[in-house]
């Protein structure tokens, strides 16, 4: 089947009622085919996470069967997997807390006030992000350790700033800059100094950036393998290292309680970031177009 | 937000104590010095985390230290970290593994992700639920998304073997084991592609495609030649973007091979990491480290200037 222009034109073109059917039929089946080509992994994989261990096992693989909860009980029964889960809930809102609380008058500064070094500032910012966390961490780990930091949650929390930080800036300053001026001009007219006009005007219209920021911090932070992997103990690992914990080589033949966990690590990440979709894109969109 | 009108906001603020005076020295100063202050912890942060280790890094990528040693009482190796680097030829297997893999990902990617993205584009019914469950592979932790491919191709018990009716140990083979670390990557980051590029799409003006379809030109001609080159700075943003993160694999790689088989998914994060936190060789990977630092800086180097070039044509 031929692409039709009605592709670049969104259907709105012209052209005879036929070849408009045949155009959509063509493009529904391709959804279909990507959807259930990029889905399948994850409902297989959620599928096995509600098998007994035979029928994780059975040849040939189970495609209808009577699901069972008894995998999410079990992992929801280790104290192994509840720390974890504690930890990273700990560490990925102190990363964004704290980013959020330095970040966010930098990007009000950057979109509002250029000052001299400012451009230099905000480049750097942009390397931190762009450059390997490898490469941060192998002296990270040195410095931490030497100064018995290392295996805190507080040292995870450190480190997750090298890529929250300069998220938070990047996303801030375009939503900053989105911002009428004048909202804070008519404020300093008033006799408000520079931060009372932050504080109490722009900071309450900036809510959505605030939320858009938080949400890709907190996904990037949760979803962090490298830096908690080195800077973690068996007390404060996060999820995704005791994740890891089943690769060992094989992957042994726990493999409803491995899906299980893997499910409930990755829940709260859809959850939450179904729940603020129309901010993520944008942010992500915002974060990554706007320069 | 919160219901709250600039009107209202601006009556609040009058009421607040300490607004009102615009004679106070105080204020004026702090009005002035405003930018620094605001960008003060976020400097001190980025020297803190960034710029004091990156320092150290550098000065330890010229010394012999190991671990037990206090900071700066290893001895100076001048050029050995690096030299050592340069004839490892498990170093040099990372370097190749590193480049083909992020060429051919970011290659795929941008294909799949165009392919996605106009799908993605065209207004039907519905069309807004595919938007939503197409990103879901790009949330998934990659460490948990590396453990669900793992188990789709376990050689005995894996249910793409068993539809290929095959035996093979995907894994355990270096070409194989290389593109199945890749595959991981692409469901994952394809769809991320995917929607950068639709953004891109969504913002494209409408008349030059529709004068060019009334023109006559062909649906394929008006994507060669009126969307691709209207779209080429998104198109950029994510080249940059990807290869950016590309570069620096780590997380399938650890969770399915660890490198192996014999070096094929040998990235240099792998290496690095192996280096630091394995064999704990720390100058060797503060060497190897800055090496991939300054690799990155100069592919973000080269595509800023490719992208200012295109704006200031």
């Amino acid at each position: 089947m031929r692409p039709d222009r009605y592709m670049m034109t969104g259907l709105h073109g012209v052209g005879s009622r036929r070849s408009k059917l045949i155009f959509a039929g063509a493009v529904y089946l391709g959804l279909i085919a990507m959807t259930a080509v990029f889905m399948f992994p994850l409902l297989w994989v959620i599928g096995l996470s509600l098998k007994t261990r035979l029928q994780v096992f059975a040849l040939p693989p189970l495609f209808v069967w009577t699901p069972t909860l008894e995998n999410y009980a079990a992992v929801l029964g280790q104290a192994d997997f509840l720390q974890a889960f504690v930890n990273s809930l700990v560490v990925s809102s102190g990363a964004v807390l704290l980013s959020l609380g330095v970040g966010v008058p930098a990007a009000y500064a950057f979109a509002r006030f250029p000052f001299r070094g400012g451009s230099f500032l905000f480049f750097s910012l942009l390397v931190m992000r762009m450059l390997p966390p490898i490469a941060v961490l192998v002296p990270m780990y040195i410095l931490f350790s030497k100064l018995g930091l290392t295996t805190t949650r507080f040292s995870v929390v450190l480190a997750y700033s090298t890529f929250s930080l300069p998220l938070v800036v990047w996303i801030m300053r375009g939503f900053f800059e989105d911002l009428p001026r004048e909202l804070e001009e008519s404020a300093w007219v008033d006799g408000a100094s520079r931060a009372a006009a932050f504080r109490h005007v722009v900071l309450p219209l900036i809510r959505p950036g605030l939320v858009a920021a938080s949400i890709l911090c907190l996904q990037l932070a949760w979803n962090d393998f490298l830096f908690s992997a080195v800077l973690t103990n068996n007390a404060t690992r996060t999820l995704p290292v005791l994740m890891a914990g089943f690769s060992g080589g094989d992957t042994g033949t726990d493999w409803g309680g491995m899906t299980a966990s893997g499910v409930l690590v990755i829940l709260p990440v859809l959850i939450f970031s179904f729940a603020a979709q129309r901010h993520l894109v944008a942010g992500l969109s915002s974060g990554a177009v706007k320069g | 937000m919160g219901g709250s009108t600039t009107a209202v906001r601006q009556a609040e603020l009058h009421s607040l104590p300490g607004v009102g005076f615009r004679t106070c020295n105080v204020q004026r100063w702090f009005d002035r010095q405003f930018s620094r202050l605001a960008v003060l912890p976020t400097t001190a942060m980025m020297v803190l985390i960034f710029g004091i280790p990156l320092a150290f890094s550098f000065y330890l990528s010229f010394q012999g230290w190991s671990p037990e040693q206090a900071l700066f009482a290893g001895d100076f190796a001048g050029s050995a970290n690096y030299e050592d680097l340069l004839t490892d030829p498990q170093f040099l297997a990372s370097l190749q593994v590193t480049f083909i893999y992020t060429a051919v990902t970011v290659a795929t990617e941008l294909g799949l992700g165009m392919a996605i993205a106009l799908l993605l584009n065209v207004d039907l019914p519905l069309i807004g639920l595919f938007r939503t469950i197409l990103v879901v592979p790009m949330m998934i932790t990659p460490i948990v998304a590396a453990l669900c491919w793992k188990l789709l191709l376990d050689p005995d018990h894996g249910v793409v073997n068993y539809w290929i009716g095959t035996h093979i140990v995907w894994l355990g083979r270096p070409g194989t084991a290389l593109i199945s670390v890749m595959v991981v990557n692409l469901w994952q980051n394809a769809p991320y592609v995917a929607v950068l590029l639709l953004a891109g799409l969504r913002s494209l003006p409408s008349e030059p495609v529709e004068a060019a379809s009334i023109d006559g030109a062909s649906a394929w001609q008006v994507f060669w030649h009126v969307t691709l080159p209207l779209l080429r700075p998104y198109i950029l943003v994510a080249l940059l973007l990807r290869t950016i993160f590309e570069f620096r694999a780590f997380d399938n790689i650890y969770v399915m091979t660890s490198g192996g088989p014999a070096n094929a998914t040998m990235s240099l994060s792998m290496f690095t990491y192996l280096a630091s936190f394995v064999k704990f060789d720390l100058s060797l990977g503060a060497a190897a480290s800055w090496m991939m630092l300054v690799m990155c800086l100069l592919l973000c180097l080269f595509f800023i200037a490719v992208i200012r070039r295109r704006e200031a044509n």
